[in-house]
């Protein structure tokens, strides 16, 4: 039984260029974050510590998210709960209406791709503009992002700069990407300048000030908030920092881990609404009060968003985010999805080799590679186990509780190497797809030891 | 019951294990010329430093790095060469189409190229649309990292802050650097000596 992402990982890799491509592209990335990583002493200390204030926050969610709430409505800003995606989109029509809004230009936010958002104010007649570079690409493709920090890595410059001149009249077959991000800059020059709302998402909320930070590389989450009157900042309730000096050893380690640099081009603390202006912020559960009760898996809330889980794992970088079938993709994604839905998300855990390479960078320091080991000890509960690898891990379990039959079977299984490959390699043997069987040895290791041929 | 007591109470309801909040401690790094370190740290971002003597024209030494530009915003008294005051628009979409913005910051850090500014001029929109930004700090004021950075700011009060660390960039497009993504394209730090 092919799971779903096997299927969609086979016709990535149809296409070998662009395969070697990705694979090489992000690991690139990958080394850029080990150069940071070895540049900093502390690296390690900074890792031990980022997971145990998210552990401290995120068991402390209720007195951290009150003494938020409060710290923010003395900083004048309105703050708004939302249990999940309905709630939460509707709260952003509301504003919206409330204001006679008919665009909202938006910076990156995984939350409101989680929501569904953009679909659901589209159909209602906003205009929706992302204002990041990779976003706004994909949003005029109609594509949705690939991995959450390099929203556009599966696309090739062609297809960016074909688009472009069907949408903006650039230059036929200029597909220098310098050429290209610039007349975007002029083309959202406008967008910008002509924004009734402005929305953001939120890496880190600190309890202690009631402000919200934001971090980008191209300033578009504050040019976007700069001249609309109304700013509304989303956030999944594990964002929550406990105070400034908890902050540091984040804003230390997100871009670190990302992208390889020290730190975003900008790190943007919002504390208060802009002179005759209204700042909103939403804080959504949407399913994470569920992980709380949940002690193998808890730790999947310390996650930043860094994207690194995707840029190391030899299964994201050799199929493409496409391949997965929840909207977060790579070791999180796989997670997030099971912790969403095992039933529905349960194609996704064949999509992981368990090198645990994910869990040794997280910069949260996720069990990622180990959770996912354990979610596959639970498929067949959601009945969701392989049939075939059902039967075969019951034939060897029957082979290895009877130790006569077992070293029989042993002493005629080099007979397999002359079987000829239609009897080996069928549908039957869900192990010897895509990949070659090694050869049975013609002794036993037990039978050489017997004989003394063991050095 | 409302949304937030529901969400509170499901809180409450499913928090097992209430980890302690640790202890941080840790040797951060440190460099023993932090002026150095800073300048190379945001050459790396893609930005740039010159060391301004106090006695010599500032208002030189800013034409002398960006003789092309024209339309010159800043509200510091010192800054003679600017052609406008920002703080005298009335709409923050006037500030469009202006070649350079002369501002201040607090303080810059060493391990990354970061000046954290606090918001002193009436829109803040002109820290993003200009074109080229000129930054002005202490060459004093400069801390090692963002756990230092972190204990200058507490206690202080702003509406709006930032830290920035050169140009706006993005590598959306196949992973090659782009400078000048909607942001400044060019960010030079003064530091006064």
């Amino acid at each position: 039984m092919s799971t779903k992402h096997s299927i969609a990982a086979a016709r990535f890799i149809e296409n070998r260029k662009q395969e070697a491509w990705h694979d090489e592209t992000l690991w690139m990335v990958r080394v850029k974050r080990d150069k940071m990583s070895r540049s900093l002493p502390e690296w390690e200390r900074l890792r031990e510590l980022a997971c145990d204030i998210k552990l401290y926050s995120n068991s402390h969610l209720d007195t951290l998210l009150e003494q938020f709430e409060e710290n923010a409505r003395a900083n004048g800003a309105i703050v708004h709960w939302a249990k999940d995606a309905a709630e939460h989109n509707e709260i952003v029509r509301n504003i919206l209406q409330q204001h006679g809004a008919r665009n909202l230009i938006k910076s990156k936010s995984m939350l409101t791709e989680e929501c569904r958002m953009n679909e659901y104010l589209q159909e209602k007649g906003f205009d929706i503009i992302e204002s990041d570079l990779g976003e706004r690409i994909l949003q005029l493709m109609h594509l949705t992002p690939s991995h959450i920090v390099l929203p556009a890595i599966h696309i090739k410059r062609e297809q960016v700069g074909e688009m472009m001149e069907h949408e903006m009249g650039t230059e036929k077959g200029n597909f220098d990407p310098t050429y290209l991000t610039h007349e975007v800059r002029k083309n959202m020059r406008e967008k910008f300048l002509h924004a009734d709302v402005a929305m953001t998402g939120v890496n880190f909320a600190v309890a202690s000030t009631g402000e919200i930070v934001v971090c980008t590389n191209e300033g578009n989450a504050d040019m976007g908030t700069s001249f609309p009157k109304v700013h509304i900042a989303v956030m999944g309730m594990e964002k929550i920092v406990p105070d400034l000096e908890a902050l540091g050893v984040f804003t230390r380690l997100l871009a670190r881990s990302g992208t390889g640099q020290p730190i975003t081009s900008y790190t943007s603390h919002y504390r208060k609404p802009a002179d005759g202006g209204e700042f909103h912020i939403i804080i959504v559960d949407n399913g994470r009060s569920d992980i709380l009760a949940r002690p193998d898996h808890i730790r999947t809330l310390n996650c930043i968003r860094c994207g690194e889980c995707m840029n190391t794992c030899p299964v994201y970088r050799r199929s493409g985010g496409y391949s997965y079938t929840y909207f977060i993709p790579g070791p999180i994604g796989i997670n997030l999805g099971m912790l969403k839905n095992p039933v529905e998300y349960s194609d996704n855990v064949s999509a992981c080799s368990l090198c645990l390479s994910c869990s040794n960078v997280c910069p949260v320091k996720i069990d990622l590679g180990e959770q996912i080991y354990r979610w596959r000890q639970e498929l067949d509960k959601f009945g969701k186990a392989s049939p075939e690898k059902k039967v075969m891990s019951g034939g060897m379990k029957f082979l290895m509780e009877r130790p006569g039959l077992f070293n029989t079977a042993l002493k005629f299984a080099p007979l397999v190497n002359k079987l000829p490959r239609f009897m080996v390699y069928n549908g039957l043997n869900a192990w010897g797809k895509g990949r070659e069987l090694p050869a049975f040895a013609k002794e036993s290791f037990n039978d050489m030891w017997k004989k003394n041929k063991v050095k | 019951m409302s949304t937030k007591d529901d969400i509170l109470f499901r809180i409450r309801k499913h928090t097992g294990t209430r980890y302690e909040r640790p202890e941080i401690t840790l040797d951060a790094i440190t460099y023993e010329d932090k002026l150095k370190q800073f300048s190379d740290s945001l050459e790396a971002a893609g930005g740039q430093t010159v060391v301004w003597q106090p006695g010599s024209d500032i208002n030189e030494l800013i034409c002398r790095h960006f003789p092309e530009v024209k339309r010159i915003g800043s509200n510091l008294p010192e800054i003679t060469c600017a052609t406008f005051n920002p703080d005298f628009v009335s709409d923050p979409r006037e500030l469009n189409n202006t070649d350079l913005a002369i501002v201040e910051g607090c303080f810059g850090v060493a391990e990354n190229g970061a000046v954290w500014i606090t918001q002193q001029v009436k829109f803040k929109a002109l820290y993003f649309i200009t074109t080229a930004l000129v930054i002005i700090i202490d060459k004093d004021a400069l801390v090692n990292n963002m756990h230092e950075a972190y204990l200058q700011i507490e206690g202080s009060d702003y509406k709006y802050g930032f830290f920035v660390s050169g140009p706006s960039k993005t590598a959306d497009i196949e992973q090659a650097l782009v400078l000048g993504a909607h942001g400044p394209m060019k960010v030079l730090v003064v530091l006064k000596g």
